[in-house]
């Protein structure tokens, strides 16, 4: 503990800022990367341009981000290198948010503004929000698949069919545990979209960049737009799990993989076969 | 009156308030009491009689020369902190229906407008009890000592004037040196926590109060001096990246200062200073 | 010989100047204080601090000048050389305080803005918002912290003066430290000191409700005066002119509101119930303008005090027929009265309810402030003229110039000291530069003048070879004074069992009735057969304060022993306000006798001196001759006009409209 605590206190301002930063950079820019590509599961056809003519919305969003899955385990290199400093940047932010959060108590009840609900809401989407990563990295990275209702195991070659199973809780459609499941996503991330938006408004605080009250005023409305499109990004791709289809999706996975769909608007379609390194079983 | 009820207390219902105030009401204080450290704590309702201007101090004044409770006991004196009574001094500092303010400029006729009405006094929370409404805020003191809240001057010998100012560095400054240590924005802020024992004090949250003095000396010409002294302090526990932007500080602040302002201020500072520290090696 | 340490009782200006300047020196001090120092009763000053400057200077103002209308402002009853001496400190003192970072209000330039006040013509006040004593006192108490944080100051915060520790009879009387008591934990204990600084300030709490702090009881100056310590001019109490009538308080309007261009009015016609903003100009009664063409809303405080308690009480023009008149700042921009008297319009607005940028405020006079205090003594500087000069006029040539060491001789050991040897009185607590009125912005200037100069006299008293040391002191010397303080204590507490119910004990009760009596006879208007009247009543109530009954036994934090304990001082210090105003048979300064309207320096050209007898337990009053004149007295009318005739164009109105 005392050990613990001086570590902590020698480098306090250089943790301390380590965690605004890390916050941002990688963990807020693979948010919003993660979030607009999940989107394209609802504005796909529309990526696909003439090639997406004649398919229909949700296919064109199966394919199109089937496509994206495939590019990123494909095409962007150092991939594991990534993951890993991610997941280190993830354990590191929560580890020490942990830490602060628990230096504070939250006094809502007799001082309800606005600003202190969001003091509140930051450290509890923060609570949440890494049980929910926890479980969407085991479950859908790690293949943790005693955790997934009925046992469904995600594919990045079946990418949204297996998504739409895990969510919706079996292939067949919804289940009890499915609705769960899915209650679990959209809570999961509004929270994590409202604490990357509420952190990116105060680590402007923070570092000293918004100072004057209009300036954190108007930094405000930039934070808070951007917050409404991820949060946009991020329901409207859950928005097509939970109304998609698992068989439909996965012909559309099929028939990309047989080649017989209508060439790829973006990626490779030979890359798109090749089967990943560390080859995970396809269901 | 429920806390949910103080909370809706905008300027606006207290001036409403003060118009239908019923002349020659009593109103019900109920007032947590504790006889002195380790002593457990107790309610005791009083029932007062009002007059036009009547405030919290003079209803106290009036229980301190009739201690006897709503329920016909003869009791104590309230024990409570006061002095100047026109809100400079930061002494008389409570909390009222829940919320931290001073108890001198809180008027009766707005916050229990009709007969009967309850006002609820707690001490601060944030503060080691002294003695019923009356605490220990010997931790802010010793705060303005942590960040060396003063200008080095070379002695009071005669050495002619202080630099010069233009009137918006002076009005910048006097905002920030209105701060009469009441302690408001510590006992709002979530992040700044009771802490009994001094030797804790040093690395605790420091709270918005000092951080806004480290501010307000950084901007003085000679005060500056000891600026890299003060970040220091500032970027040590208990500094100013503790602080966890609930903003609660700004808005409790009796005399307005920006609060919130010199924190993203001294956060700059502060970056600024590690920064160059990490290049010049030292 | 041991290390010798001085005792400052009292934490405001005068405490802290003084604390810091002998600290500086390389005397450590023992501070003392009942509550933080920070939050001491300088806080509440508002308007300014005044100080011969540049600009004033090169308008025909000078130093002299400020030290002739100190004088003449406190109709010469004080002893002058002590205020020559701080007019020629203050412009110096307004620099110390600037490089210690008080955030003045600035020009456009960035120089020291400045505004009018009371008692001048010239603007010569140094001004930080409308919370200059605050900005002052914050200044100081950095200042302290940081000899704390270097050990050179120890402070005693939440410690009540309970009394001085004395050894020695009549003029050997020497004061070796203080007998003190410990506000929440009880104890009670002796320090030594081998000088001790009384800085306590004033005694509004006399008068029941005042614009003073809920300390400011005068108790330690009491306690002080019935060890032997004399009390001068106990009955110049300033009533000032603008106030907020309160339930608990009256709160202080400053005089800046006037300086900045304020005018007192009130409905012409008796019973005007218009809004203030419905009645035209000619229907306004400026009775200050028209009274005083020269001076108008700016005449000294005791003066307005008067004027304004006249058209109320005996005119019966108050506003809405009640006690109060118009004090009108709705004609200034709104913008210009937040920046430059945003304290006290933020003051009017949470108390009263209304903005005074667009409504006139309604104020009445409060009391105020102790001119009379502590007696204190000091060595005259090299400025003796055998001429004095009662004609010196504005802008001509000064008698003599501005350099320290005239007035007082700079560090001589007795200067501000009481009767008593190294007992000190320094600020409201001393009866030393104000006279029989203050002028507006003087008090935050002696109070400091005080600590900075007569800090050093403290320092060289200490270490004047002919001083004992205060080791060699026999402890039994301070058993024996612990020892009575603590049967007080006892006695006091064990009242508190006796619960006989019965009202008349009760010392908040009592405090409430001196409070009233004295208000009633003792402030604005005074006359002989009320002030008998009052000495009676204080008689009676003496009489029952030996029965007071405490409503709390505890042993921990009992704060109505301490107000108890205080209120048999204030009834001690009231009899000797009461005595002195019956027998000073004149008028002059704030002290307005009915029955004697006029001033007759024949007679009472002195200082009243209070010497308390322990054995009759009651005040005696001598008249002692003013010490000076550098300036012989002279009328003082402020130019006043009969009103009917006049029609001369307010000049105050147009100075302070520049």
């Amino acid at each position: 503990m005392s050990d613990r605590q001086g570590f902590l206190d020698k480098h306090h301002f250089l943790l301390r800022r380590l965690h605004s930063l890390t916050g941002i950079v990688p963990i807020g820019v693979f948010l919003i990367a993660h979030l607009v590509t999940n989107s394209s599961l609802a504005w796909g056809k529309f990526g696909l341009r003439e090639k997406g003519e004649g398919m229909g919305l949700q296919e064109g969003g199966y394919a199109y981000f089937q496509k994206e899955v495939d590019w990123i385990n494909t095409q962007v290199p150092h991939l594991l290198l990534i993951e890993i400093t991610l997941w280190v940047s993830i354990a590191f932010h929560a580890g020490l948010g942990f830490i602060y959060a628990f230096t504070g108590k939250p006094n809502n009840a007799n001082y309800a503004y606005r600003d202190n609900w969001r003091y509140t809401l930051q450290r509890w989407s923060g609570y949440i929000g890494i049980l929910f990563i926890f479980y969407h990295v085991a479950t859908l990275r790690w293949g943790w698949t005693f955790l997934v209702p009925s046992g469904t195991k995600w594919s990045h070659d079946y990418s949204a069919s297996t998504l739409i199973a895990a969510v919706q809780g079996s292939p067949e459609g919804w289940t009890t545990a499915g609705l769960i499941v899915s209650l679990g996503y959209f809570i999961g991330v509004s929270l994590l979209v409202f604490h990357f938006a509420n952190g990116l408004w105060t680590a402007a605080i923070t570092w000293g960049i918004t100072i004057s009250e209009q300036a954190q005023k108007r930094w405000g409305y930039v934070c808070f737009a951007m917050g409404v499109g991820l949060m946009l990004a991020a329901w409207s791709a859950l928005g097509a799990v939970f109304i998609g289809d698992h068989d439909d999706a996965r012909a559309v996975e099929e028939s990309l993989q047989a080649g017989t769909y209508a060439a790829p608007a973006i990626a490779d379609p030979q890359a798109a076969h090749t089967p990943r390194p560390d080859g995970i079983p396809q269901p | 009156m429920s806390v949910a009820q103080a909370h809706a207390f905008d300027a606006e219902t207290r001036l409403a308030n003060r118009k239908r105030a019923k002349a020659g009401r009593t109103v019900i204080f109920k007032i947590k009491r504790c006889d002195g450290p380790g002593k457990p704590d107790r309610w005791e309702s009083f029932k007062v009689p009002t007059e036009p201007g009547s405030n919290v101090i003079s209803c106290l004044k009036w229980i301190a020369a009739h201690p006897v409770t709503t329920d016909g006991q003869r009791t104590s004196p309230v024990v409570w902190d006061s002095g100047c009574l026109e809100e400079v001094c930061g002494a008389c500092t409570m909390v009222i229906n829940g919320r931290v303010r001073q108890s001198c400029s809180c008027l009766i006729d707005e916050y229990a407008p009709e007969e009967g009405d309850t006002l609820t006094l707690e001490p601060m929370s944030k503060f080691p009890v002294i003695r019923d409404l009356w605490v220990d805020r010997e931790r802010m003191f010793q705060a303005l000592r942590r960040v060396k809240a003063w200008v080095p001057i070379d002695g009071t010998y005669n050495l002619g004037p202080g630099p010069k100012e233009s009137p918006e560095q002076q009005q910048t400054r006097y905002a920030l040196s209105e701060c009469m240590s009441c302690g408001c924005c510590l006992d709002a802020c979530p992040q700044y926590l009771k802490e009994e024992d001094p030797k804790d004090w040093d690395t605790a949250f420091i709270g918005a109060a000092a951080i806004s003095q480290v501010r307000l000396f950084n901007e003085h010409e000679t005060g500056k001096r000891l600026k890299a002294d003060r970040l220091e302090a500032m970027m040590g526990p208990g500094g100013v990246s503790d602080c966890g932007n609930a903003q609660n500080c700004v808005k409790v602040c009796p005399k307005g200062i920006p609060l919130t302002e010199s924190i993203a201020a001294v956060g700059r500072s502060t970056t600024i200073h590690a920064f160059t520290r990490f290049f010049r090696g030292k | 010989m041991a290390e010798q340490r001085v005792i400052v009782v009292g934490g405001g200006l005068a405490g802290l100047a003084a604390s810091v300047r002998i600290a500086e020196s390389g005397v450590p001090v023992d501070l003392f204080s009942m509550v933080p120092v920070k939050r001491s009763h300088s806080v509440c000053a508002q308007g300014g601090i005044n100080a011969c400057n540049e600009v004033a200077r090169q308008q025909g103002y000078s130093e002299y000048e400020h030290f002739d209308e100190t004088v003449y402002g406190g109709d010469f009853l004080a002893d002058q050389h002590p205020v020559l001496e701080m007019a020629n400190w203050a412009p110096k003192i307004i620099d110390l305080l600037d490089r210690m970072g008080v955030p003045f209000n600035r020009t456009a330039e960035g120089f020291r803005d400045l505004r009018l006040f009371g008692g001048s013509l010239f603007k010569r006040t140094h001004f930080s918002g409308a919370t200059t004593g605050q900005q002052l006192l914050y200044a100081l108490d950095e200042q302290t912290r940081r000899y704390e944080s270097e050990g050179k100051v120890r402070k005693y915060e939440f410690w009540e003066f309970l009394w001085p520790v004395t050894e020695g009879e009549g003029d050997e009387k020497r004061c070796v430290g203080i007998v003190a008591q410990d506000m929440r934990t009880m104890q009670i204990r002796a320090f030594r000191g081998a000088a001790v600084v009384m800085a306590t300030g004033g005694n509004g709490l006399i008068f029941g409700k005042s614009t003073n702090s809920v300390i400011c009881t005068g108790g330690a100056a009491a306690r002080c005066y019935q060890e032997g310590a004399w009390y001068g001019n106990p009955e110049m109490i300033q009533v000032h002119p603008t106030a907020i009538p309160g339930a608990d308080k009256l709160r202080l309007m400053s005089e800046s509101a006037r300086g900045e261009g304020g005018r007192v009015w009130v409905p012409r016609k008796k019973g005007d119930t218009r809004r203030p903003a419905d009645i035209p100009e000619s229907e306004r009664y400026y009775f200050l303008e028209e009274r005083y063409p020269a001076y108008g809303n700016i005449v000294p405080r005791d003066i307005a005090t008067r004027e304004i308690f006249d058209i109320c009480v005996n005119e019966g023009m108050g506003v809405d027929g009640q006690n109060q008149v118009y004090l009108d700042l709705t004609h200034r921009d709104p913008d210009y009265l937040t920046r430059k008297l945003g304290g006290i319009m933020e003051i009017y607005e949470k108390f009263v309810g209304e903005d005074p940028r667009f409504t006139p405020m309604k104020i009445f006079p409060a009391v105020h402030y102790s001119m009379g205090g502590l007696w204190t003594t000091y060595t005259a500087g090299d400025y003796e003229p055998s001429e004095p000069r009662p004609g010196h006029k504005s802008g001509s040539s000064v008698p003599v110039d501005a350099q320290p060491g005239h007035g007082m001789t700079i560090g001589a050991p007795n200067n501000m000291m009481s009767n008593i040897k190294g007992l000190y009185a320094f600020g409201e607590v001393n009866f030393a530069y104000h006279g029989a009125n203050r002028l507006g912005a003087n008090a935050l200037l002696s109070c400091i003048f005080d600590g900075l100069c007569n800090g050093v006299s403290v320092v060289n008293y200490i270490r004047d070879a002919d001083t004992p040391g205060v080791d060699a002191v026999d402890q039994g010397v301070y058993d024996r004074f612990v020892k009575r303080e603590q049967d007080k204590h006892d006695r006091l507490v064990a009242s508190a069992s006796n619960d006989s119910g019965d009202e008349s004990r009760n010392p908040y009760l009592i405090a409430k009735e001196l409070g009233d009596e004295m208000t009633a006879a003792s402030t604005v208007v005074k006359t002989g057969a009320r002030l008998e009247q009052a000495l009676r009543k204080v008689a009676e109530l003496r009489e029952r304060y030996q029965k007071v009954e405490l409503g709390d036994n505890a042993g921990w934090t009992n704060q109505s022993l301490s107000f108890a304990r205080a209120t048999g001082d204030m009834l001690i210090l009231a009899e000797a306000m009461l005595k002195a105003g019956l027998l000073r048979e004149e008028s002059r300064g704030a002290h307005y006798r009915k029955d004697f309207p006029e001033r007759n320096d024949e007679r009472f050209y002195k200082t009243s001196i209070a010497r308390y007898n322990p054995d009759t337990r009651s005040s005696e009053i001598e008249f002692a001759p003013v010490r000076g004149p550098l300036v012989k007295p002279r009328a003082r009318t402020y130019g006043k006009t009969d009103s009917k005739k006049t029609d001369a164009k307010p000049a105050a109105q147009t100075a302070a409209a520049s």
